[in-house]
């Protein structure tokens, strides 16, 4: 009985700091997809600004429009191109960090419905404090990046 | 130390030669404008390969694409973001061409081929414009390609999905209608900076 009752209040401090982890005190702009043909993995691309008094670290991203979303970034060394998995990326107080062609990119791949230009799909970003973001990202075409 | 001693009373007649040669190259280059792209004239081999076309299935060799300004570019198609983002560049600076967008062809060359089916670099390389071919070669075709070129390549460790990153070589060739190596392009490079180069190229004649 005693065992129950530890059980029970362990779920509700679950619950309560589950709830204290709301959305993320951050300003998500300029979200984007460029399209691919086929079931070829797409590049995320996005501005975002942090009003967090202290650190903040992007850990991942999920969206119900894909199997997979990883955090990624293209680096060029020596006149060769190559993409890097990226655990976190740090999000100082009032700084923004720009997803762009070339450097940080979400990865997205596994499409589970069919994606098109103009299409807006949603997309979560989550932090290592639990928090998260929902932001719409615009399908764009191949020529608008 | 010997030898400086003994060039030294040379020294004067030197330097005043030196600025003389220095002086004529600087009227001879400004007699013609510079390039926007890197001038890598006569830096590498004429434009030679066999690969396979991934619109048609057949074999192409390099001397198919003469008549054409070229533009030859290497990467594979699980690549979301420099890849794209090149042909994209490359794609709009073509298009801009106008009516002669027809005498420049694009060569997207897979350096993927085990992932990177005919097929699916067919509909990758059409997306980006009717001036963009994927070519896919096999082992053999694509060392001897990457080889001439000097091109670089790798693939890194699989995760659990089986997929796995690859390194290329950002470097984008540009060869005339002759098929000889002119220009170095990267995807740094401004669209209409490419444009620029490639409609001189043209008219070039050469």
């Amino acid at each position: 009985m005693k065992r129950l009752l530890l059980c029970v209040l362990m779920l509700m401090a679950a619950v309560v700091s589950a709830q204290a982890a709301g959305p993320a005190p951050v300003t998500v702009s300029q979200a984007r997809i460029r399209w691919l043909p086929g079931d070829l993995p797409m590049a995320g691309y996005f501005r975002i600004t942090s009003h967090a008094p202290g650190p903040l670290y992007l850990v991942g991203a999920d969206s119900p429009a894909f199997g997979m979303a990883m955090l990624h970034r293209s680096v060029e060394d020596a006149g060769v191109s190559r993409m890097e998995h990226v655990d976190r990326v740090t999000l100082n107080p009032a700084q923004t960090v720009v997803f762009a062609p070339g450097g940080y990119h979400l990865m997205l791949m596994q499409r589970k419905q069919d994606v098109r230009t103009g299409q807006a799909v949603p997309l979560t970003l989550r932090f290592s404090n639990g928090e998260t973001i929902t932001t719409r990202f615009r399908v764009v075409g191949i020529e608008d990046e | 130390m010997r030898l400086r001693r003994a060039l030294a009373p040379l020294l004067p007649g030197m330097r005043l030669a030196l600025l003389v040669v220095a002086g004529l190259l600087a009227a001879c280059s400004r007699s013609q404008t510079p390039w926007g792209l890197k001038d890598i004239s006569g830096l590498m081999p004429p434009l030679d390969f066999t690969l396979t076309d991934a619109g048609n299935g057949a074999t192409v060799h390099g001397k198919d694409f003469r008549g054409k300004v070229v533009l030859l570019y290497f990467g594979y198609t699980h690549c979301p973001d420099v890849c794209p983002t090149t042909l994209s560049l490359l794609g709009r600076a073509v298009a801009a061409l106008g009516n002669d967008a027809a005498q420049v062809r694009v060569l997207f060359v897979s350096v993927d081929p085990a992932r990177d089916t005919l097929a699916q670099l067919k509909t990758y390389a059409a997306a980006f414009g009717p001036q963009v071919v994927g070519l896919r070669g096999s082992d053999t075709e694509l060392k001897a390609l990457t080889k001439r070129y000097r091109v670089t390549y790798g693939y890194g460790k699989p995760d659990a999905h089986g997929n796995y990153e690859v390194s290329h070589s950002s470097a984008i060739y540009v060869f005339d209608r002759q098929g000889k190596v002119r220009l170095l392009a990267g995807p740094g490079d401004n669209a209409l900076v490419i444009t620029a180069d490639l409609e001189r190229l043209l008219q070039s004649g050469a």
